[in-house]
């Protein structure tokens, strides 16, 4: 019983670890952090590129909003010119036709 | 290095031929200006085949005034259109209003109306420029005692088109024959 005692005893014994191992576990540890496999959408240079590529988006965006903007004022400003340029020479033939009658109707009389 | 030399005069020619035809769009005497500079109210409309159809883009079709403009402009190469307004009589001499009558005196314009009144003091000459039997051009000089108007259309203009734009614009209904036979002047 004794010698059975003993050799539990000795086989419980608390033993220090060698010297270094928690350095060690804590060097292993953060390693397998390093390369462990992050999420693609979760990575900061993923979240740059999108941030940068949604920039020009609106950036894209307003500069194309502002031309169709222009297009569109310059197409107004088109048609106003072309509308008054048909006004007057309607005015004219208006004009030319009235006097034409105006005689016409003179020499009947 | 002829090859090239070639290349560059018939690049040249072209660029010219595209400036010269498109310069005599607009049928004008050069001393405008000067009518300008005495005028109260100016109106300078010049535009091109190009600018025709980029305005015509924004013409509404529901209305009918703009649905028969972009109609007649379809086939135009040119609108031009001076239009001076002055505060008094006399702003403007006869050689100014022969100077650009003159320009109209071609074989290829016709001059189918020319009302001259004394008595309102108002001349209204229209011009038509036919070729192959179609109108491929139109001019109009209106002289009134404080207003002095030139339009040039440039462009084949179909005499059904300018019927129909009675009562738009204001424009009346011409009646045009197919192919003129003369001028009617009436003085």
């Amino acid at each position: 019983m004794n010698r059975l005692e003993n050799e539990l005893r000795k086989a419980m014994k608390r033993e220090e670890p060698p010297e270094g191992f928690a350095d060690r576990v804590l060097a292993r540890v953060s390693e397998r952090k390093q390369f462990a496999p992050m999420n693609f959408l979760m990575r900061p240079s993923f979240r740059w590129a999108l941030a940068g590529a949604l920039c020009l988006l609106l950036v894209a965006a307003g500069v194309e909003y502002r031309k169709d903007k222009q297009e569109q004022a310059r197409g107004e400003a088109a048609k106003a010119q072309l509308m008054l340029a048909l006004r007057i020479t309607a005015g004219k033939l208006q004009l030319a036709q009235e006097k034409v009658q105006q005689i016409g109707a003179l020499q009947r009389y | 290095m002829r090859n090239t030399t070639f290349l560059c005069f018939s690049i040249l020619g072209l660029a010219l031929n595209a400036f010269a035809q498109a310069a005599t769009s607009c049928k004008l005497p050069i001393n405008l200006d000067r009518l300008a500079a005495k005028a109260a109210e100016v109106v300078d409309v010049d535009m091109d085949a190009n600018m025709l159809q980029f305005a015509g883009k924004f013409l509404n079709g529901e209305k009918s005034d703009e649905a028969q403009a972009r109609k007649l402009i379809s086939s135009l190469k040119g609108l031009c259109v001076r239009s001076f307004e002055f505060d008094s009589d006399g702003q403007y001499g006869a050689e100014d209003v022969e100077a650009i009558r003159a320009q109209f005196q071609s074989p290829t314009w016709s001059r189918m109306v020319g009302v001259r009144s004394k008595r309102d003091r108002e001349n209204v000459d229209v011009f038509f420029r036919m070729e192959k039997g179609s109108v491929t051009g139109l001019a109009v000089i209106a002289a009134e005692p404080k207003e002095l108007t030139f339009v040039h259309i440039d462009g084949v203009i179909d005499p059904q088109q300018l019927n129909e734009l009675g009562g738009q614009f204001g424009i009346p209904k011409v009646e045009m024959p197919a192919k003129p036979s003369g001028k009617a002047e009436t003085k």
